[in-house]
């Protein structure tokens, strides 16, 4: 046989023969055979998968092994990946090769930061961190190279995670983070009480089941099924709708709710952030309001319909303009005083003596004794103020014409008692003394007809007048729903 | 390096087998010693073209084929001892 055909044959022989004797003395740790449709298969031996093989081959890391020169022995797919170059372009090289500038020094199991080369131009943090590893009889090192721009990333975003979550812990209101589809991924600590039930990681309609708190609303609302409610509020602004909760825990609050869109860089939907303003207080005022403005304007209307009334009737009585002018401006002041008083009291009403000392201030002199107030504490309510100081200023002026006012030693004793239990009522008298000789007819007119109209009508009481030729005498009862101040027995001697 | 006094080596490996992995480590050292300049090696991963086997009937893993000079030469085994590389792939040790 020639000896180049000897060489080719032999070794085929030979080879038979020496890959069994390798096998047997555990030189290999891996076979091919042929299988008769798939072709070629490399199939390895037992005991060959080692574990850090499997390890390295699945990382997400770029991984390598090189020898103790420094050449790179084996490289997995993500490092690959990481450099833009092939396996077969990276084994055999130096590892320094695939740094910018200085090579990291290995130290084992320390972390090195690194710029890896990508495509041998730019150069990508990584940080680099390596392993002796014991093949055979050669001492490897591992060397695992994890891409710090994603690390980086994934930093960044957990700040940003913190700084949403503290933000959301501040909340007074209750807010929620929805993801794209509508469900909770973050609440507010007030968004966990205003919810039955912990709302992370449901639907927003689930764990907020709102519905509209008006009519109108219940239109805008009625349009959205529970679903679509959710996906809406996750993806789109929703601007101030006023809501109720269904469930007990919420039965008498209103909500504002509100959403506004979350978006990432690319401008893509992420999600939303959506509030539920509590409204409650806030609609309280507001019918307060709406309350106050409609019993103000029944007031105000009111005295228009007293100031004319008395403009009315005193133009009937005046015999000349100036008479109208005085009397007039006498009875509107007397108003006036007597709606100071009602403001200050804030409505509520005043006690008879404050009142009768208050309308008869003007007629304080030096001589003190000149009119006299005296009963038991009594609260007037409200709604009696107005007419009896009408009515006490009636009185009043009439007794400066022509009455005790209009001499000097003239006095007025005014008095009252309180009777009845529930049902008070007040007997108040008027005595004039000292003054000139009193006849009916004179005191009659408009201001008798006024002090008439307004106990009976407004005071819901009736009226007496004793014309003893000492000095007039009224009596004007009427009956009060208010209660004794400081007790029944008190009696005020007030002397103005 | 030149055609006529080199060694062109071709070293069948699986993968990341410890073998494998050590008969790289082993050849290079080889080559590094004992023909500073004058070699080139080619790592065949089996693992990811199996079908290479075909060229060389490669059966058993790690092998080496010396391809240049001629005639062909090939070693079976991780390398490990070096005596016995010298010898099969006839070089003179330095």
């Amino acid at each position: 046989m020639p000896e180049s055909e000897r060489d080719l044959k032999l070794p085929l022989f030979a080879d038979a023969d020496e890959t069994v004797q390798a096998i047997h003395q555990g030189d290999i740790d891996a076979v091919v055979v042929m299988r008769a449709l798939e072709g070629p298969q490399v199939i390895l031996l037992h005991g060959a998968e080692e574990p850090y093989r499997v390890l390295v081959e699945r990382m997400s890391d770029g991984a390598l092994t090189a020898g103790p020169d420094g050449v790179i022995l084996y490289v997995n797919d993500r490092l690959c990946e990481q450099t833009g170059y092939p396996a077969a372009e990276l084994v055999g090289h130096r590892l320094a090769s695939l740094f910018d500038g200085e090579a990291p020094r290995l130290v084992p199991e320390v972390t090195a930061e690194a710029g890896l080369l990508r495509n041998g131009k730019d150069a990508m943090p990584v940080a680099v961190w390596s392993r002796p590893i014991t093949i055979g009889n050669t001492t490897a090192t591992l060397v695992r190279l994890t891409d710090l721009s994603i690390h980086r990333r994934a930093e960044q975003i957990a700040a940003a995670e913190r700084f949403a979550r503290s933000v959301l812990e501040q909340a007074t209101e209750a807010v929620v983070v929805l993801s794209p589809e509508g469900h909770i991924t973050h609440a507010s600590w007030r968004a966990e009480q205003v919810a039955e039930t912990p709302p992370v990681g449901r639907a927003f309609s689930e764990a907020f089941p709102v519905e509209a708190s008006s009519t109108e609303e219940a239109g805008m609302l009625a349009r959205f099924s529970a679903e679509s409610l959710n996906t809406m509020l996750a993806t789109k602004p929703f601007h101030g709708v006023e809501v109720k909760l269904r469930g007990k825990r919420n039965a008498n609050s209103t909500f504002l709710l509100s959403a506004g869109p979350l978006v990432d860089e690319n401008k893509a939907n992420v999600g939303s952030i959506v509030t539920l303003t509590d409204m409650t207080e806030r609609k309280r005022a507001e019918e307060q309001q709406t309350l106050l403005v409609a019993e103000l304007n029944h007031r105000v209307k009111n005295i228009l319909a007293i100031v004319q009334s008395v403009a009315g009737q005193t133009l009937r009585s005046s015999t000349s303009v100036e008479n109208f002018a005085d009397a007039f401006s006498g009875r509107l002041k007397a108003l006036a005083v007597a709606h100071d008083i009602l403001t200050q009291t804030r409505w509520i009403g005043i006690g008879l003596s404050e009142l009768l000392i208050a309308v008869l201030a003007p007629y304080r002199s030096a001589d003190e004794t000149r009119v006299s107030v005296c009963g038991p504490a009594i609260l007037l309510p409200a709604r009696a103020v107005v007419p009896l100081s009408m009515a006490l200023h009636e009185l009043t002026t009439n007794a400066a014409k022509y009455g005790a006012l209009s001499t000097p030693r003239g006095k007025i004793e005014i008095t009252w008692q309180v009777s009845g239990g529930d049902d008070k009522s007040v007997e108040l008298v008027w005595r004039e003394l000292g003054g000139p000789r009193v006849e009916v007819g004179e005191s009659g007119g408009f201001g008798t007809k006024l002090i008439d109209r307004v106990v009976s009508h407004d005071l819901d009481g009736k009226t007496e007048i004793d014309c003893d030729p000492a000095g007039v005498r009224w009596t004007i009862v009427f009956p009060v729903n208010g209660f004794a101040r400081g007790g029944a027995e008190a009696s005020d001697a007030a002397t103005v | 390096m030149t055609e006529h006094d080199g060694y062109s080596l071709r070293l069948y490996v699986a993968g990341q087998t410890p073998k494998s992995i050590a008969a790289v480590a082993n050849l290079k050292k080889i080559c590094e010693q004992h023909l500073p300049g004058h070699y080139d090696i080619e790592i065949i991963d089996l693992m990811k073209d199996p079908a290479l086997a075909i060229r060389h009937q490669i059966v058993a893993i790690p092998t080496l084929i010396r391809q240049l000079p001629e005639p062909l030469k090939r070693i079976i085994g991780d390398l490990s001892n070096t005596e016995k590389v010298l010898v099969g792939l006839d070089i003179r040790p330095n």
